[in-house]
């Protein structure tokens, strides 16, 4: 194996290994807000399992009871969460 | 023959003689004289501020035994009170014999309790009877002043929460302030006492949301909540916030 071939391995194993545990965090820190969000606005949910993102400030929830919300900031600047 | 030991003997005799009245002029170790500098303990724990360390009274028979032991020091003697090895200010020492422990010594002693006849007195801590407004500024419990715009900040700042989560809580936090506007507003005369309920579920929402991840932010917004309210429930303080 030559010298770059090592050094882009190298590059990428570290950009795997780096970048995996953040974007898992990030998703831990999302779906604990969007948990957060739901409880707040007195809707049933639980915890919120998973999340799509849809655009900015706006997220399809999905709870641990089955239910879905659309979480999202409204032209007046208020958080709401619609049932899908 | 017989000479040489018993002259030894004496030799022996005399030094211990010697020895043991210079030994007089020592401090028995078991007894401690209030000489020293009064000094009060006030290191504050973080859960309970406003608690200063009591410090243990001194028993009378311990003080009847340290006065007679010891020569008294002369009447109105006065120690310096010492706040974390300063000086602060002078006080007198209380119970200091104001006579000659010949004196005190020659009246008849009340009967002593059953306790042991050493009894070893700290130096550190010595009850100072005062007078209320003798009080240490530095003991007195210390109400700190609310700083909304810093508890605002806090809030906005704490990574506790994330962002959806602080837009709903504003979002709540507004809701309550226009019932509170419009309560005034309207002009009743009644209490804003139906505001409590739905201020103190806010309140309760935002620490459950906040105590695990920042804890010290919590115990801020715990505290706070009367100050809080207190600026809520008067129009005139509401008026000026808003």
């Amino acid at each position: 194996m030559t010298t770059p071939a090592r050094a882009s391995a190298l590059i990428f194993a570290l950009t795997v290994f780096f970048a995996g545990p953040s974007s898992a965090a990030d998703d831990t820190a999302l779906l604990k807000d969007l948990t957060s969000v739901i409880m707040l606005l007195g809707l049933p949910c639980g915890q919120v399992i998973s999340a799509k993102r849809q655009a900015d400030n706006d997220h399809i929830a999905s709870c641990k009871d089955g239910s879905r919300y659309r979480v999202f900031v409204n032209t007046a600047g208020r958080v709401v969460a619609q049932k899908q | 023959m017989l000479v040489q030991p018993a002259v030894r003997i004496i030799g022996i005799l005399f030094f211990s003689l010697a020895a043991g009245c210079a030994a007089v002029k020592e401090v028995p170790p078991s007894v401690m004289t209030q000489t020293g500098p009064v000094v009060a303990d006030l290191s504050l724990d973080g859960s309970n501020q406003d608690r200063a360390v009591a410090a243990e009274p001194l028993r009378s028979e311990a003080r009847e035994e340290a006065t007679v032991a010891l020569a008294a020091p002369p009447a109105g003697l006065r120690q310096p009170v010492m706040i974390s090895g300063e000086a602060i200010g002078v006080e007198p020492v209380a119970g200091a014999p104001t006579q000659p422990w010949s004196r005190r010594a020659a009246k008849a002693a009340p009967p002593l309790a059953k306790t042991p006849a050493k009894v070893f007195i700290s130096p550190v801590t010595i009850d100072q009877p005062r007078k209320n407004e003798d009080t240490l500024p530095v003991a007195r419990k210390l109400e700190p002043p609310l700083d909304v715009a810093a508890l605002k900040a806090r809030l906005r700042d704490t990574n506790a929460i994330g962002v959806f989560t602080k837009l709903a809580l504003k979002n709540q936090m507004d809701d309550l302030l226009k019932q509170f506007r419009a309560h005034y507003q309207s002009g009743q005369k009644t209490s804003v006492a139906s505001l409590r309920q739905p201020y103190d579920m806010l309140v309760l929402k935002v620490l459950a949301l906040v105590q695990n991840s920042d804890p010290s932010l919590a115990r801020t917004i715990s505290g706070s909540r009367e100050a809080i309210w207190g600026i809520l429930a008067d129009p005139v303080k509401f008026n000026s916030i808003t």
